[in-house]
């Protein structure tokens, strides 16, 4: 009955290469006996490794008692008869559970500890996830939206449906959607605590009670497989060092027949007239200070590979550009002064950039202003805007 | 505590959820705990602040609670569990049959929650026990999620485990 029920809801698995013995999914069995056979993988990845050996247990989403103490036993076993070997436990601040059950063992034997992954996981977090950040995604949005309004029912955003945007930042998107196209659910992700306090409190503001602001790890989802019906990540791909990874996992929630929307940008073609080659020689900084902390803010032409890569058909590719002719040409300023703020004031500031090289930066930006704001300028930034949908 | 104070304490736990099944059909297939919690979790929590990591630590600590019942209980009768929520706790009731033999070891595994020596018990039963027994189950979900637990006796042959989850406080 229950054996293979449980066996299809979570996975064991041991990489001798990586020492790491992982678990995920739900595990919650009525016995030890049911979970013998990961239980002796894990004994015999003990008898295979030298020094340290990883317990991720990143992806597990449940695991009832039965099973932490027969975990626990061949773990506590082992630390007293291999005083050479250390047990890393990697938890993910998302599932705080199990930072709390799997901290018990240091108490037992200090042998075994428990580190937390997503504390500091990808390169470019502390920006991103930062309350100076917020300002950016403000302006940001109040600008795209204007195009994704009449964008988003081409790639087949329709009313009803249940929606997740992954990575949503103050989750100003979400709230326009639910407007514009209600939809019957929508889940709202992100791993910035700070943007989803503010998230939050723009939603209750509203008397909003019905968009789910989940703190999150875009790339280790709780959400359950083929859940949504579309599922949006914008402006994101491009800030995560691995945006393969990320993809992967939009593709799982996404229910088959649905499709993931994705927007990214190439920041090299930002463009402005008149003082253009100041303009120009700024942006192809701002792509290069990226890079330098593994975040690929080119991305946005190479959308099409990447959904292509992760098994989407029928994938859509559009681009469209913000301008200072989209509405009040002062909107437009502002999310360049949003940029210059973060990206000249911390993040060169951060790689630890000469001043004069700062000032030449800032330079571009606020040229990039001057052109938005003259009489006869013009000032745009382009997206692409691009969609799959997960075969049925 | 007289009545008079206790009274206005209950009032204020606001019904969420119930849930009705014969102890026999619950016994039948073990995979009963798992899926009433995650349903139960899911339909509780979306209205809290953080609904998905809610219904993750509420489907935890209800899981633990069901699996007690269904190593612990006999098949006459039913099983019932009730969700109330009071500001950032819910609160879960769950009656199940319980042989009159059994009614003073759960006295007893309540009163072990509530002792200063929960802490080492719990560690002590992690780093002895081959299995967690059902005592420990209810330290674990003092320990691990904060939990206060109590219980009634009010209707013979069964039991009632009433047991305060502060999660809000926990996930958000
Ligand atoms: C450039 S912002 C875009 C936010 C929002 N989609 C928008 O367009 O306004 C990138 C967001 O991705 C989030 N993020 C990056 N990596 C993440 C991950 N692995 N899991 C969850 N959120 C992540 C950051 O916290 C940040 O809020």
């Amino acid at each position: 009955m229950s054996t293979s029920n449980l066996a299809a809801q979570f996975q064991a698995d041991f990489d001798p290469n990586s020492q790491e013995f992982s678990l995920a999914g739900v595990i919650r069995p009525h016995s030890a006996d049911e979970i013998a056979t990961s239980l002796s993988m894990l004994r015999e990845a003990i008898d295979n490794v030298r020094g340290v050996l990883y317990i991720n247990v990143k992806r597990l989403v449940q695991m009832n008692n039965t099973a932490f103490h027969a975990f626990a036993r061949v773990l506590l076993d082992a630390c007293r008869v291999r005083s050479d070997l250390r047990f890393v436990v990697v938890t993910s601040s998302v599932v705080g559970w199990t930072e709390r059950m799997f901290g018990h063992l240091n108490r037992i034997e200090p042998q075994v500890t428990v580190e937390v992954y997503d504390s500091k996981f990808y390169p470019g977090q502390s920006f991103v996830e930062n309350t100076s950040f917020i300002p950016i995604l403000r302006t940001q949005t109040k600008m795209t939206w204007r195009h994704e309004r009449t964008i988003l029912p081409r790639h087949g955003m329709r009313p009803g449906m249940a929606m997740a945007d992954i990575c949503c930042g103050i989750g100003d998107f979400a709230l326009l959607v639910r407007k514009e196209f209600q939809p019957g659910r929508i889940v709202a992700l992100d791993h910035s605590r700070a943007s989803l306090a503010y998230a939050r409190d723009v939603a209750a503001g509203f008397g909003i009670a019905d968009i789910e602001y989940t703190y999150g790890d875009a790339s280790e989802m709780l959400l359950e497989d083929n859940q949504f019906d579309f599922v949006t990540c914008r402006h994101s791909l491009q800030i995560f060092n691995q945006p393969d990874v990320l993809l992967k996992e939009l593709y799982r929630i996404c229910k088959p027949g649905g499709r993931v929307y994705i927007t990214n940008e190439k920041n090299s073609h930002c463009l402005g007239e008149p003082r253009s080659k100041s303009i120009q020689w700024t942006y192809n900084e701002v792509a290069k200070l990226f890079s330098h902390f593994e975040m690929d803010v080119e991305l946005g032409p190479k959308s099409r590979r990447y959904l292509a890569d992760a098994g989407f058909d029928d994938i859509l590719v559009e681009s469209f550009m913000v301008t200072n002719l989209d509405g009040d040409p002062q909107d437009f300023a502002d999310v360049i002064t949003a940029w210059e703020n973060v990206y000249a004031g911390e993040m060169a500031v951060k790689r630890g950039d000469p001043p004069e090289f700062i000032e030449r930066f800032r330079q571009g930006f606020r040229d990039h202003i001057f052109a938005a704001l003259h009489p006869k300028g013009y000032a745009g930034w382009p997206i692409w805007a691009a969609s799959g949908r997960k075969p049925l | 505590m007289n009545l008079a104070e206790k009274e206005p304490v209950e009032a204020a736990f606001e019904p969420l959820l119930q849930f009705e099944m014969e102890m026999g059909a619950f016994l039948s297939d073990w995979q009963h705990c798992d899926q009433v919690s995650s349903f139960m979790a899911r339909m509780i929590s979306h209205n809290r602040t953080d609904p998905v990591r809610h219904s993750n630590f509420f489907s935890s600590a209800l899981n633990e609670l069901l699996e007690v019942s269904f190593r612990g209980g006999s098949p006459d009768g039913q099983i019932g569990c009730a969700v109330y929520r009071q500001g950032a706790k819910e609160r879960v009731k769950l009656t199940f049959p319980c042989p009159p033999g059994q009614r003073q070891f759960y006295r007893e595994a309540v009163s072990k929650t509530r002792r200063g020596n929960a802490y080492a018990r719990y560690l002590d039963a992690i780093s002895t026990d081959l299995a967690p027994s059902r005592d420990v189950v209810l330290l674990e979900l003092a320990i691990n999620f904060d939990a206060d637990i109590r219980l009634e006796e009010s209707d013979p042959p069964s039991i009632t485990l009433v047991v305060d989850l502060p999660l809000e406080g926990i996930v958000s």
